[in-house]
């Protein structure tokens, strides 16, 4: 690099860290402009940013090497990410994938030589209903052919650094669901419920959500209005509302579906929570897979400024000040977990932390902070417009009011659908189209199979528990490829923080293939089961503890898929 | 002689208030959940109580306290919790959303335990 270049470079990266007052926050953004801007991020950057920030360069290398979207490599004009999880490698994605390598003459994780395209693989970009589905720098195309691929290729090689592909729907394809199903959110009006929630006080908002029985809709489970009393008694004078939007569980996009329709309910609900609690601060955490869905959403908040919905004195009432800001994540499926998630905004690596201290009391930047789940959100002003009594009628007395599932897989109707908890995984399958079914994935690569034997279970915290993921698995499915698909996507996504995490994933995967080739003796198998026991016992978060359950459940309820691939040495 | 409430699901913490508040010769009774406590309250309302923070929710007893201020309860509350020490959190009496008369971290000593009690009940008086 010229001297000139370097110091235009240095320049340029030294403005846009004073725009954000040289926070250590800004690290994550500002890589993120590096990388879109100038589409590398070299030693010689980091030191800038380091000196920049007042940081070491090793911690700018930690938090670049960790995240997907981000990477030290220089990286093409096009970065094509093919979506490699389940249901996007059940439409087709290999077809794809040979298609990208061959018009591109390069291989995944390879850059072409005139540095025009990058070709990486991405983890679940949230289309599973159309798959298989891809990425072209922020562009998400969907149901992707071949013949598509080479068409799609055309329009970037004829384009000069930047492409568009606006009026073009026949090469984009669709972003809605396929189908959807009715939703309760279509007969909520904006403003409803919040104009309710401002008629009350923060103890009645918090009675009103917890006498419905909400719980948290990301998978976990936790009494929302538990969070909310708990932050709302915490001592602070600043309190953070986070709007966990880093819906990155295979199978998973009904957030995204919300956020594309119903956004305002979604910020309703936060700021309903913000005054709950007593905060005036609220974060969207975004997934860098949705960045599509940007700048319709910057469009609502300031929509909802111009309105007096946000900023201060909130529909004229004094003191009731709240506004909405939102930070892209940058490509980490743990940061779906609340502490990781808060690291990530904090400009840090998403790491778990240890708990206690909860969010609820040392969150975002020490201060409490609730992080709540999209859909969580998007409930509440339907909570406060609807009653309480309303929403805890439906359900099961465990697990009250509705619940939306993204159903992807080997049915007739994939799409997101709104169904009362309690519905049994025969009655969800009969709605969608998809009674053949051998089994279910339940929860997505966390949760379960489902065997057929178990059609008639109920889908409810106290029973099969879910964060919304359905991915219907036909007769000819063949199992161990779909714990192969999990296993490689948990060795990826490990933070590498606790060892039964980041060791025990990939002994599990290597047992897979061994599996696969017919050389897995039974005492190892058994030996892996135990290693999947100890990893659900012994992990540091939620992830590493069910990223053993679909190994666990294939051993469980599919021996016969393995059985003959095993050596049976006793 | 006061009847006081105490609702906390660590069997030790009831015996011990049991065991000094009785010497000061009150009536001491013991609930070790929220639904249980409600429950003793509603069949005899007792002239103080003493609440847990953590039992089966993490949040049992804040809500327990807005419910009973909410359904019109005034008789003090005394609020002894551990959940600064363990949580790291903190925590204090809040009118609006934390409605107890007052707040105090486990352990307490038992002379600090009777004399809180006694106030707060001359207090009521």
């Amino acid at each position: 690099m010229l001297v000139t270049e370097q110091d235009k470079l240095r320049q340029d990266i030294q403005a846009w860290a004073a725009e954000w007052g040289n926070r250590r926050e800004c690290l994550i953004p500002l890589l993120q402009r590096l990388q879109r801007e100038h589409h590398e991020i070299s030693d010689f950057c980091m030191q800038v940013i380091a000196d920049a920030l007042e940081i070491h360069p090793v911690e700018v290398y930690s938090v670049v090497s960790f995240y997907q979207f981000l990477d030290e490599r220089p990286k093409g004009c096009f970065v094509v990410r093919l979506c490699q999880t389940l249901s996007c490698d059940m439409q087709g994605k290999a077809r794809v994938a040979r298609q990208l390598e061959t018009d591109l003459g390069i291989g995944f994780g390879e850059t072409t030589k005139d540095g025009k395209f990058t070709l990486e693989w991405a983890h679940c970009i949230g289309m599973c209903d159309q798959g298989p589905a891809m990425l072209i720098n922020e562009t998400v195309f969907t149901q992707v052919t071949p013949q598509l691929v080479h068409d799609i290729l055309q329009v970037c090689r004829q384009s000069f650094g930047s492409f568009s592909f606006e009026g073009r729907e026949d090469l984009v394809g669709a972003r809605n669901p396929s189908f959807t199903g009715p939703l309760t959110f279509d007969a909520v009006k904006p403003s409803v419920g919040l104009q309710a929630a401002l008629e009350k006080g923060r103890r009645e908002i918090i009675s009103e959500v917890a006498e419905s029985g909400l719980k948290g809709r990301g998978g976990a489970g936790f009494p929302t209005a538990t969070k909310w009393n708990l932050a709302a008694a915490a001592r602070d004078e600043k309190k953070v509302i986070v709007c966990n939007a880093d819906e990155g569980e295979p199978g998973t996009f009904k957030d995204r579906v919300i956020l594309n329709r119903y956004p305002k309910l979604v910020f309703e609900g936060m700021i309903i929570a913000g005054r709950a609690i007593g905060a005036k601060e609220g974060v969207l955490y975004l997934r860098q897979e949705y960045t599509y869905l940007r700048e319709k959403l910057e469009g609502v908040l300031q929509e909802m400024r111009s309105r007096n919905l946000l900023g201060t004195a909130i529909l004229g009432r004094e003191g009731m000040d709240f506004d909405i800001r939102i930070r892209m994540g940058a490509g980490a499926y743990v940061c779906g977990e609340e502490t990781a998630l808060i690291e990530s905004l904090e400009g840090q690596r998403g790491e778990p932390r240890n708990r206690p201290p909860y969010p609820v009391n040392t969150g975002y930047e020490g201060h409490p902070t609730v992080v709540n789940n999209v859909e969580t959100l998007a409930w509440i002003p339907c909570i406060l417009a609807k009653g309480a009594k309303w929403f805890a009628s439906l359900g099961t007395d465990k697990s009250r009011g509705l619940k939306l599932f993204s159903v992807s897989g080997d049915c007739e109707r994939p799409g997101v659908y709104e169904f009362p908890w309690g519905i049994t995984v025969m009655e969800l399958l009969k709605q969608i189209g998809g009674e053949n079914a051998k089994a279910v994935q339940i929860g997505g690569a966390s949760g379960y199979i489902v065997p057929a034997s178990r059609f008639i279970d109920t889908i409810a915290f106290e029973d099969i528990s879910t964060g919304g993921s359905v991915i219907v698995l036909g007769p000819n499915r063949d199992m161990l490829q779909l714990t192969r698909n999990f296993l490689e996507f948990f060795v990826e996504e490990s933070c590498g923080q606790c060892t039964p995490c980041r060791e025990g994933t990939g002994k599990l995967l290597d047992g897979v293939r061994l599996l696969e080739e017919g050389k897995c003796s039974m005492r190892y198998l058994k030996e892996l089961c135990k290693l999947g026991e100890t990893m659900r016992l012994a992990s540091k978060c939620g992830l590493g503890q069910s990223s053993a359950n679909a190994f666990l459940s294939m051993v469980e309820y599919f021996p016969n898929e393995i059985m003959g691939r095993t050596e049976l040495i006793l | 002689m006061a009847d006081i409430l105490v609702v906390d699901d660590d069997s030790s913490v009831l015996d011990a208030c049991r065991l000094f508040l009785e010497r000061e010769k009150h009536e001491v009774r013991g609930a070790f959940s929220r639904g249980e406590g409600m429950q003793q309250i509603r069949e005899k309302m007792p002239d103080l109580l003493i609440l847990d923070v953590m039992m089966e929710q993490p949040d049992d007893g804040i809500a327990m306290a807005q419910q009973l201020r909410q359904s019109g309860f005034v008789r003090p509350i005394l609020m002894l919790t551990s959940v600064n020490k363990v949580m790291q959190l903190e925590y204090g009496k809040d009118a609006d959303i934390l409605p107890v008369d007052a707040f105090e971290e486990k352990p307490i000593s038992p002379e600090r335990l009777i004399s809180l009690v006694n106030s707060l009940l001359r207090g009521k008086e």
